[in-house]
């Protein structure tokens, strides 16, 4: 492409790949189109959930069954030497359960739903709903991409270690993480530090992302693209960027620190004294501070919440008025409730912490700050919710994810909300509820809007709608199952259950009906439902499978769209060829209006897309649309 | 296809594409920066020792913060030269930045020399010794006096464990028995079950001599009998729930669960021998020593960090310090004062004075010291109304021989002095055991039982010098990835400065960007850790 680099701007692009092919190599795999890279993070980060479901259904079953040996259809998968190794008599153990509970969390955060959210998502749809010809750098949006991929792929190689992945939560809070694998006498060859070689690098991976977003959304935008004509969309990625930008930093100071105690000895997150059963009197200096950590990792770990939820709200929100034939209710609240939102939750991270004894006074001021940012994250799905209002709903593919989406993130929130008041976090905190709270958000939630963003935008990628029968195939299973896996939880959190039970509360429970064990009682009350909950996880395994075939099978065999606008929508995106070549554009974009102008009475059609110029203006005499 | 913005500015912004960039990963490197100012912050305040304050010599941190600013000049000059289209003025200033980041960093190469071959230890008791440690030289490599030694009996034996064995230890004791003529043999015969051998593959005769690839065997072995155990019991235990499953109909699970277990006597057949660790003995002594970070010593059983045990003696295994260079009683007023014992009590009580004539002399040089500058503080600064004076020596002071307190101490009664370059010298890398000799800096040896904790002045040694040099060692890869950057814009941009000469300054003015930053980090580093 370089040799076409000094192309007039007329020149049409399209044609521009006939006598000009790259090779595969260039073409798909060290591509730096940024519509490539997209569907390179798309897919790599559907692998990595598909990974971290697995993951989560060996627990399930543990926690299930603890005391019966992991069914043959789950166990398949590995050797019987690491079979050997990690399981005892076949049953899941308790450092099994950690690794996989601690790699569960770090695969669906950091190597699933961000790249699938902001680095897929983000990279195919921002630069072309800017009008852009590509990303602002796209060398380094393909090395962004590299890194991430071996990030992620050092992370998950540590499985096959001696010391197995790592084992201390996703949020590898110290000193546990900081002693774990203590026993390697390579250190770099710990799963533990393995992590955290994979986290420095995805943060330089979603840090090279970010900065290359913000400046793409910023200085390539269109002709007459001002930035209340940006689609919410573009809005989201730019708040993401900025969160992405700026709250990574610190986890990246924490994770070379934590690197530094395991790899040099050192002690900023040891205590002083510390003794551990196997070890004796840690030899280390000591003076070192674990809560540090969570204050560094939390710091992160917040806004990261954001960065998972925002492109979701993203896609759900170019879906809506594209399937009520209605503008955005409120753009420019949702607007400002978005920069709103991204500015709050750099300073809410310590509601997370309330248990760690930091303070009254500070964790006064968070929970006030955690309970504001509910006003504008309500702003947007109260919008959300009211542009359904009065619409004449195409209920196609993606809307009704995006439908779904609305409620099942509502769930999420509203039972965020008393987590935010620490007196009841005393109570809830760790245990179940706060995984069906954030889980609500994150599966549910989040997922559902990716899911409602593939849909809408397969066709523009392939140029083939995706099924719309293995579509409701997908889509009521998986959101029953979501139900019955995470609702549950809710209740047996309340109860007590500690989320980091890999027995499922077996230990605590009081076998005997008379027994005047309390808790013991409490427990026998909710355990069963651990089963129901672990159906619900199978089943929904079982619905992803229609979703697997719509995605390969619609690729070749899908329903051709008819134009390059199927969904009859009004943004940027719908105005290349489709699927859109190298330099996206054929024709000189120009932007005339809003993002969202549907149904306008004055308007023949139903929708008004950005680049039709406007008619019969005496002012325009040269319409340079000539599509 | 062209990226539209990247030499000339877009209009509506004012800015091209490489220009908000560097802004935006600048921000991200001021969080960056900012996480570990914050942990120095924390560390500093929730500090549960005598944090070192002012430990690190100054005039080689000075003179790199007026290099570093300088540079930051130069890099402007280069780049209004490209913007005046003067290629060799570039060439000449650019030259000049470059040249001030590797002045830089070998300034910052030699106090990390000096600080990683520096000796520091903290006794049972909380006093602190600091020191160059003695080192023999065996074929040509250095080992330092600080060993764990270990005297093995002759039938003493060595317990591998053939999962976790570190293969270079391993190596490491064949050479010393080797050395010694001592061979080491397998203590007993390992057998495995018949009808998995082929060729006894899992058969280990008594007296195999150890050998890496003899642990590697067993551990093939071992691992093949362990994946055969595991997937018999878990057949086994698949078997006894279905059963049990069938019995309970109408029960959950763990209403039975406690009568559901895996028939031992059944599959007692079909089980092999695991070998998960192996013994090894010597047939005549042998004197083994290791780094005391490797072992956890006992009298009669030490433990490596790979598992491996050593039926071994610990015998005499002190830290001897060629040069002695510090005596630092902080942290053991520190405890003594929380327990409320007076520090001048708990120092004349504490291991160094009661055993160490030299510490007892150059300590008692030192109060009259303290004594002399109680009094010069008073008469500079005056008592206040109620007769207090308004500046006492700080505890630092008052409780803390460093090199240079102990070279004044040499130079008052010995008369031990240095003249010229050598005086020089010592500011930037620290005392001059060979010119000022055991007078100065005499030999000491601390016993094994006496030490509480050693590092080298590493990050391991406490939490300011891990700041320290986490901080000072990101900023150094930022000082060398931005010299990287502008070196290479010096000796490759001549191609770009001819075709395209406003790219180019527009690539040097981002790079000068960044190398900006760098200096402004140093700025902020300086004085928290070199003058506070």
């Amino acid at each position: 492409m370089s040799a076409h680099a000094a192309s007039s701007p007329g020149h049409d692009h399209s044609h521009d790949d006939h006598h000009h092919d790259p090779g595969f190599f260039k073409k798909y795999l060290f591509s730096t189109d940024h519509k490539t890279i997209g569907i390179q993070y798309g897919i790599t980060a559907m692998l990595f959930l598909a990974f971290g479901f697995y993951l989560m259904m060996v627990m399930r079953w543990s926690i299930a069954y603890p005391h019966q040996p992991l069914p043959e259809w789950m166990s398949w998968i590995f050797t019987d030497n690491w079979k050997a190794r990690w399981l005892t008599d076949g049953k899941v153990t308790g450092e099994t359960y950690n690794m996989f509970g601690a790699m569960h969390g770090t695969i669906m955060v950091f190597l699933g739903i961000v790249p699938l959210g902001f680095g897929a998502f983000g990279n195919y749809v921002t630069p072309l709903q800017i009008g852009a010809v590509d990303m602002a750098f796209p060398k380094l949006n393909m090395m962004s991409y590299w890194i991430y991929l071996a990030g992620g792929l050092i992370m998950c190689a540590s499985f096959f270690m001696e010391s197995g992945a790592a084992k201390s939560g996703w949020t590898n809070y110290s000193p546990l993480a900081g002693f774990a694998d203590g026993q390697i006498v390579n250190q770099w060859l710990a799963g533990q530090t393995q992590w955290l070689i994979g986290l420095v690098l995805l943060i330089t991976s979603s840090l090279l992302g970010s900065v290359n977003f913000i400046t793409t959304i910023i200085n390539l935008r269109a002709r007459g693209m001002t930035w209340m004509r940006l689609p919410f969309f573009v809005w989201a990625m730019l708040v993401t960027g900025f969160l992405l930008l700026l709250a990574f930093p610190p986890l990246e100071a924490a994770g070379i620190m934590q690197l530094m105690d395991r790899v040099a000895f050192s002690s900023f997150f040891m205590p002083t004294g510390l003794f551990t059963q196997s070890e004796g009197l840690a030899e280390l200096s000591g003076g070192g501070s674990p809560l540090l950590f969570q204050h560094l990792f939390w710091f992160l770990g917040h806004p990261e919440v954001y960065v998972l939820l925002l492109p979701a709200i993203a896609c759900v929100a170019e879906i809506i008025p594209a399937n009520t034939r209605k503008p955005l209710w409120g753009y420019k609240s949702m607007v400002y409730s978005l920069l709103v939102l991204g500015f709050l939750s750099f300073i809410v991270w310590a509601h997370h912490m309330y248990m760690t004894g930091m303070g009254a006074a500070v964790s006064t001021f968070f929970q006030t700050t955690t309970v504001l940012i509910s006003i504008p994250s309500v702003i947007i799905i109260t919008a959300l919710l009211i542009s359904l209002w009065g619409g004449s709903i195409r209920f196609t593919a993606p809307m009704m994810w995006a439908c779904a989406f609305i409620p099942m993130f509502g769930i999420g929130g509203l039972t965020g909300l008393p987590l935010a008041f620490n007196l009841v976090g005393l109570h809830l905190h760790d245990t179940y509820y706060v995984i069906g709270h954030f889980h609500y958000v994150v599966a549910p939630g989040i997922l559902f809007g990716l899911f409602a963003g593939v849909y809408h935008w397969y066709p523009k990628i392939t140029g083939r709608y995706m099924s719309n029968f293995l579509n409701h195939l997908h889509f009521w299973p998986s959101l029953i199952c979501m139900n019955v896996l995470f609702f549950p939880m809710l209740m047996q959190g309340m109860a007590g259950f500690h989320r980091r039970w890999y027995n499922g509360g077996d230990a605590y429970l009081a076998k005997a009906a008379d027994s005047t064990n309390v808790f013991g009682n409490t427990v026998r009350e909710f355990i069963d439902l651990n089963v129901v909950m672990s159906y619900g996880a199978w089943a929904l395994a079982v619905a992803q499978i229609p979703f697997i075939i719509n995605v390969l099978f619609a690729w070749k065999k899908g329903r051709k769209v008819e134009s390059d606008n199927p969904w009859e929508a009004t943004t940027l995106e719908w105005a290349t060829p489709t699927p859109p070549g190298h330099g996206n554009f054929t024709f000189d974009v120009a932007v005339y209006r809003g993002p969202y102008e549907y149904s306008r009475p004055d308007c023949e059609e139903d929708y008004f897309p950005q680049w039709h110029a406007p008619k019969k203006t005496a002012e325009q005499p040269n319409d340079k649309e000539n599509h | 296809m062209e990226i539209p913005y990247i030499v000339n500015a877009r209009k509506d912004t004012g800015l091209f594409n490489s220009k908000i960039a560097i802004w935006l990963f600048l921000a991200s490197e001021v969080m960056l920066f900012g996480g570990f100012f914050s942990a120095y912050i924390f560390l500093r305040l929730g500090a549960d020792y005598p944090w070192p304050e002012r430990t690190l010599p100054v005039l080689p941190g000075l003179i790199n913060t007026f290099v570093l600013i300088g540079s930051s000049v130069t890099v402007v000059f280069a780049w209004a030269a490209l913007k005046l289209h003067n290629w060799r003025q570039f060439q000449v200033y650019m030259g000049i930045t470059i040249f001030c980041a590797l002045l830089f960093m070998v300034l910052k190469a030699v106090e990390y020399n000096v600080k990683l071959h520096h000796q520091a230890v903290r006794l049972s008791d909380y006093s602190i010794i600091e020191g160059h440690l003695g080192y023999d030289k065996v074929e040509g490599k250095k080992i330092e006096k600080n060993r764990i030694n270990l005297q093995l009996e002759q039938e003493a034996t060595i317990t591998y464990n053939v999962l976790r064995f570190h293969p270079a230890w391993v190596e490491q004791v064949l050479e010393e028995a080797k050395k010694a003529g001592v061979s080491i043999k397998l203590a007993a015969d390992l057998k495995g079950e018949e009808k998995l051998s082929d060729e006894g593959k899992d058969y280990f005769k008594k007296d195999e001599p150890l050998t890496v690839e003899l642990l590697n065997k067993v551990k093939d072995a071992h691992l093949a009998a362990r994946s055969n155990n595991a997937v018999i019991k878990t057949e086994a235990l698949r078997e006894a729930w279905k059963v049990a499953k069938k019995a309970h109909p109408d029960q959950s699970d763990w209403e039975y669960s406690d009568n559901v277990s895996i028939d031992t006597e059944a599959i007692k057949p079909k089980l092999l021998t695991e070998f998960p660790s192996v013994s090894f003995s010597i047939d005549k002594s042998l004197a083994l020593s290791f780094k005391p970070r490797d072992v956890k010593e006992g009298p009669t059983q030490s433990k490596l960090r790979d598992d491996t045990v050593i039926n071994g003696k610990l015998v005499a295994s002190p830290m001897v310090f060629e040069n002695l260079d510090a005596i630092d009683f902080q942290y053991l007023v520190m405890k003594a004062e929380a327990k409320g014992i007076k520090p001048e009590v708990a120092i004349e009580n504490s291991w160094l004075m009661q055993n160490s004539g030299f510490v007892r002399e150059a300590w008692a040089w030192h109060e009259k010291e303290v004594e002399k500058l109680r009094l010069r503080l008073i008469k500079d600064y005056k008592r206040d109304e109620n007769g207090k004076p308004n500046r006492e020596p700080t505890h630092k002071e008052m409780y803390r021989m460093g090199w240079k307190d102990l070279k004044k101490y040499a130079e008052d009664t010995k008369d031990i002095k240095l003249s010229g370059v050598d005086k020089i010298k010592e500011e930037f890398m620290g005392p001059n055991y060979h010119a000022r000799g055991q007078e100065t800096f005499p030999s000491f040896e601390v016993p094994r039982e006496q030490v509480g904790f050693a590092a080298k002045f590493t990050p391991a040694w406490n939490t300011y010098y891990a700041i320290y040099f986490t901080i000072t060692g990101l900023h150094g890869l930022h000082v060398v990835g931005g010299a990287i950057v502008l070196a290479y814009y010096l000796f490759f941009g001549r191609k770009m400065y001819d075709e395209n000469p406003e790219w180019l300054a527009n690539r040097v003015e981002v790079g000068g960007l960044f190398w900006h930053f760098v200096d402004l980090v140093w700025i902020f580093v300086f004085p928290i850790l070199y003058l506070m």
